[in-house]
């Protein structure tokens, strides 16, 4: 299979601080990749340089053989990857359907166009019935949800997904589960940052772990799971 | 639950605006009154003010606090032209609204990049740059002592020449078209592709451009529509009183009363430049006027004859800045989404709480 993502020795330092260095992988395509790592250890600015929105201090970033590391985070998003956010952001004062709308205006100047595209996507998140609601009044569990949909619309073929479960309550979090597997149905690549280890060695095809803005290990999910510098990475040396 | 269709414009406001516009148009025909015909002249360019900072601050969320030096280019270009090159304001009028959003095109360029209170910091500076050179430029400005427009030229439309620029009916219908062109344009955004991304910037500038939004780029589309307008208005007031000087089109107060007819009507919306321009060009008469003083006089309050009596009468005609002051004060606590937002919470809360909600996303649409 095709690499879609290619990560090649990206580092990014702030001042001294290195927040990702040497990191390297590459993502197949269709593949859901799970991204984890302890509090701190460089996931969500990994996401950040990957998206334009930090320039890489050093390395390439390659979207389907094309460098994209120095492009702006909305020409990345018209080349086909897109990212949700861990603090969810929602445009509070517009409409559920409007913020989806927002998203699908990437691939078409139409209103009434978008408004389709919208729409639908809020049924795949079975969110339809809230379309006329206020994205700010929302429930935790469905601004996550809105914030997939709205991503969904700018129709991506590579999703970075910035813990959409945080803060879920179980009925919800399998919920995103299901979601996230129905992606996957439809050819989309996705890149998943969760915490909860369960859900992530379910959804996962690889996994890569990231300790101190380093990659610390890369594989299957069993055997992630199994590895003795991760679990002591996590649980401290003495578990190991 | 809406209809996944963007929104159009329902039949019965249409109408309405219509008998409202048409309205407008009749006005000096019956009332000859110059002072109300003044009075009206100064509401139109009020709202072509609030409702052409509404693009750049109201739907992009861009609080420009420096549209003094728009309004004051288009101003002072047309003003010159005409004055001292001889080139009539209608001819004028174009090279002088270009040059303002040309200008506005490279100010939006460098100062975009600053987000929230350093946005707006910047765009007073810009505001006072202009107003410092217009003031020491006087080979060009005439400086402090301004311009003084002699006269101006006839015009001919189609076989009827207007000399009678005394008579305040022409300024009455060329302001009254800009405005209705002004809050037509509002809707045009509002209802576009470029509306949703503006709005999308003013909510959460990292989701936008996250969402593919070219972010320098949209919000100079928006400065550029709003400039033009907000040149237009300049123009006119120049060509309307006569006279222009730093002080009167320059100064950081005139950029503040573009932002307060749109805080105090209603941010954001088609209707608040509107209510905004309502509210405050009577108010701000009033205060000219003295009526506010012998309002006092009239209800016994304070009697003409004593200290306090004269001290009012002197000052409080001068208290422009002040009412405007405590008026913010009052909006922001009392009606944060302006008058507006105002009417719409209380005619929401006498109907039962569902069919209010419906309603309420329903005048979103219309307003």
């Amino acid at each position: 299979m095709a690499a879609v993502l290619e990560v090649s020795h990206v580092s990014k330092f702030f001042g001294g601080l290195a927040a990702n260095s040497d990191v390297s992988f590459t993502v197949d395509e269709g593949i859901i990749l799970g991204l984890i790592g302890p509090n701190g250890a460089g996931k969500t600015t990994l996401f950040n340089c990957i998206t334009g929105f930090y320039p890489p201090s050093r390395g390439d970033v390659l979207f389907r053989g094309h460098r994209v590391n120095g492009l702006t985070p909305d020409k990345v998003c018209k080349l086909g990857m897109a990212r949700t956010w861990q603090k969810v952001r929602p445009l509070a004062k517009m409409t559920v359907l409007d913020n989806v709308i927002v998203g699908a205006l990437a691939r078409t100047n139409k209103l009434s166009v978008a408004s389709e595209i919208a729409m639908q996507q809020l049924r795949n998140v079975r969110m339809d019935r809230r379309a006329g609601h206020l994205a700010g009044g929302l429930p935790i569990g469905e601004r996550k949800k809105l914030e997939v949909a709205r991503v969904l619309a700018t129709q991506p073929k590579l999703l970075l997904l910035d813990e959409v479960m945080g803060g879920l309550n179980p009925a919800e979090s399998e919920e995103i589960i299901q979601l996230i597997l129905e992606i996957k149905k439809r050819r989309i690549t996705q890149i998943v940052i969760e915490h909860d280890m369960k859900a992530i060695m379910r959804i996962s095809d690889r996994i890569v772990v990231l300790n101190s803005g380093e990659k610390l290990a890369e594989g299957l999910p069993r055997e992630i799971g199994s590895n003795q510098q991760v679990i002591a990475a996590y649980l401290g040396e003495a578990f190991a | 639950m809406r209809p996944p269709t963007p929104r159009g414009l329902a039949i019965a406001p249409l109408l309405g605006i219509c008998a409202l516009v048409l309205a407008l148009v009749a006005f000096p025909l019956v009332v000859d009154s110059p002072y109300a015909l003044h009075i009206m002249i100064l509401l139109f360019l009020t709202v072509v003010q609030g409702a052409a900072w509404n693009v750049v601050g109201g739907y992009a969320g861009q609080y420009s606090v420096g549209h003094s030096a728009y309004f004051g280019l288009g101003a002072y270009a047309t003003i010159i032209l005409l004055q001292y090159r001889h080139v009539a304001p209608w001819w004028g009028l174009w090279p002088a609204v270009f040059l303002a959003m040309a200008v506005a095109v490279i100010i939006g360029s460098i100062t975009f990049r600053l987000r929230g209170p350093y946005f707006v910091l910047a765009s007073i500076a810009v505001a006072e740059i202009f107003r410092l050179v217009a003031l020491n430029w006087t080979s060009v400005t005439n400086g402090a002592e301004g311009i003084l427009l002699s006269e101006i030229p006839p015009l001919q439309i189609g076989g009827r020449t207007i000399t009678d620029f005394i008579s305040k009916v022409p300024f009455y219908y060329a302001v009254l078209a800009l405005a209705v062109l002004t809050v037509a344009a509002n809707w045009a955004v509002k209802h576009s592709k470029l509306g949703y991304y503006l709005q999308a910037i003013r909510e959460d500038q990292d989701a936008a451009h996250s969402l593919g939004i070219a972010l320098p780029v949209y919000k100079n589309i928006a400065l550029v529509i709003s400039v033009f307008f907000t040149a237009w208005a300049g123009a006119f007031y120049g060509l309307y009183v006569g006279f222009i000087d730093p002080a009167t089109v320059l100064t950081v107060e005139v950029s503040v009363q573009f932002v307060l007819i749109c805080i105090i009507g209603g941010i954001g919306t088609i209707a608040g430049p509107i209510l905004g321009a309502i509210v405050l060009v009577p108010l701000s008469e009033a205060l000219r006027a003295n009526l506010l003083s012998d309002l006092l006089f009239r209800l016994g309050v304070v009697s003409e004859g004593t200290p306090t009596g004269v001290f009012l009468k002197d000052n409080l005609a001068h208290a422009h800045a002040l009412i405007y002051g405590i008026l913010v004060v009052l909006v922001i606590l009392f009606m944060p989404d302006g008058v507006l937002g105002f009417v719409r919470r209380l005619l929401a809360r006498r109907r039962p709480p569902t069919q209010a909600l419906s309603a309420g996303s329903e005048m979103k649409g219309s307003a």
